[in-house]
């Protein structure tokens, strides 16, 4: 479902809403697949934030309009304007904060209320921290409730493709719906001029000096 | 199955429930019908010459940082019949284009200053479908693949170069020059870095040679 003032597409889209605790890295999650980027510094989402989210399919391109909902909202409870028409989704938790567990019902009675019979994963993000509060037996939620569960980090990008695969599957009635690589188009040539690559060289090298964000980790799939 | 990442895998082996993909979830009836389509990578007449697993960053100017792009696998693809060479990166999983640009006979790769597994370029990006202007940092796992892709690129950038050298192509060549003291810079280490390897080799050499004296010990001890 797209907003009114947003473009819509010629394949097919979904109105993802994500609800969770404040802090349990909803909007980390949705920017890591936006961008790339893992953002570190928190800011509490005021509102709710759209954000369209393509994949492509073995039966074709699909999108994801994710709902990235703030999470501090939930002693006033959202507005049933974000959950209305709601076609799946992701309720997260920190496996390092036990409270957002505790929480976990919550969101879901407050979103089931609205979105009756639509497909959603519970996902407990930050599993990349060695001192969890949280243990993957502990959790038992998803199963009274029939909920999907994955251990995700938008940190380690572990698992992170997976609630979207799981949605995506469901939402098409498609077991064996998966990723496929999209095409890479021809660049078209470009000309560079000798200013434009003086300027280049000179930003090459104050960037040269730059860290990077992640230095420490070494984990390459 | 590379389902795994090794890095999850050693923090949390004990607690990873057995059936990780095991279908909990509520029954519910689709809302779509999606057809299988033919789907096609762009790449089919391309050859790859270089296939390395890396994790590639843009440069963020307003906020002079470098910020994480994506990680996956970076190929070199030469086209088949024109010659030409791009960059593509992929992210893993989901497999999205991170990075998709010509490699052209202006661009030189420079070392990160602060990372030896790293290195740096500019390039006109064509990943979303429109061309932009970004710094690519691409980070990977050894210094060996890091120089392999160095040597490549810069190989590469370097055969792009029209044939005929006409006067506005050599008065650039001459600027070039000025510009890529940098990369001298990062080939003279690279220089350094030979002989540091001879080096690791012969104290190698006298450490058997010692082992071998010390067992010499040893023999003659035991034989008095």
């Amino acid at each position: 479902m797209a907003l009114p003032n947003q473009q819509t597409v010629d394949y097919p889209s979904f109105k993802l809403v994500i609800v969770g605790d404040g802090g349990t890295g909803k909007t980390t999650f949705v920017k890591r697949h936006l961008t790339g980027e893992f953002e570190k510094k928190y800011e509490p989402t005021i509102g709710v934030e759209v954000h369209p989210l393509d994949f492509f399919t073995n039966c074709g391109k699909i999108r994801f309009y994710c709902w990235d909902t703030a999470g501090q909202e939930k002693f006033g409870g959202l507005r049933d304007g974000y959950y209305i028409h709601g076609q799946c989704a992701i309720i997260m938790f920190d496996v390092t904060a036990r409270l957002t567990y505790k929480n976990v019902p919550t969101w879901h009675r407050d979103l089931c209320r609205v979105c009756e019979n639509i497909p959603i994963v519970l996902c407990g993000n930050k599993v990349d921290v060695k001192n969890r509060q949280v243990k993957a037996k502990q959790v038992t939620f998803h199963r009274k409730k029939n909920l999907q569960y994955y251990e995700i980090s938008a940190k380690s990008n572990y698992n992170f493709e997976k609630p979207f695969l799981y949605l995506a599957r469901k939402l098409a009635g498609d077991a064996n719906l998966h990723f496929v690589e999209s095409p890479a188009l021809a660049p078209p040539e470009v000309h560079i001029d000798l200013a434009a690559q003086q300027q280049h060289e000179a930003e090459l090298a104050a960037a040269a000096s730059q860290p990077l964000p992640d230095d420490d980790d070494d984990a390459f799939e | 199955m590379a389902s795994k990442e090794p890095d999850h895998q050693h923090r949390e082996g004990e607690d990873t429930p057995a059936a990780e993909d095991e279908d909990t979830g509520a029954q519910v009836a689709p809302i779509v019908k999606l057809e299988e389509v033919a789907v096609s990578t762009g790449e089919e007449n391309e050859e790859p010459i270089l296939d390395l697993k890396s994790k590639l960053y843009r440069f963020d100017k307003d906020g002079n940082q470098w910020k994480e792009r994506g990680a996956g696998t970076v190929k070199l693809l030469k086209h088949k019949e024109t010659g030409k060479v791009r960059l593509v990166m992929r992210q893993s999983k989901t497999l999205k284009i991170c990075a998709n640009h010509l490699v052209l006979p202006s661009m030189t790769v420079q070392e990160h200053a602060g990372n030896d597994k790293s290195c740096l370029w500019h390039a006109s990006d064509f990943a979303d479908g429109e061309l932009k202007d970004e710094l690519f940092c691409i980070r990977f796992a050894s210094v060996e693949n890091c120089k392999t892709f160095m040597e490549m690129f810069q190989e590469v950038a370097e055969s792009q170069k029209p044939k005929e050298e006409n006067k506005d192509a050599s008065a650039a060549a001459g600027l070039l020059e000025k510009l890529s003291v940098e990369e001298k810079k990062a080939e003279d280490k690279a220089e350094e870095e030979k002989p540091a390897a001879v080096k690791e080799e012969n104290e190698a050499k006298k450490d058997e040679e010692k082992a071998g004296a010390e067992k010499k010990d040893g023999e003659s001890d035991s034989s008095t």
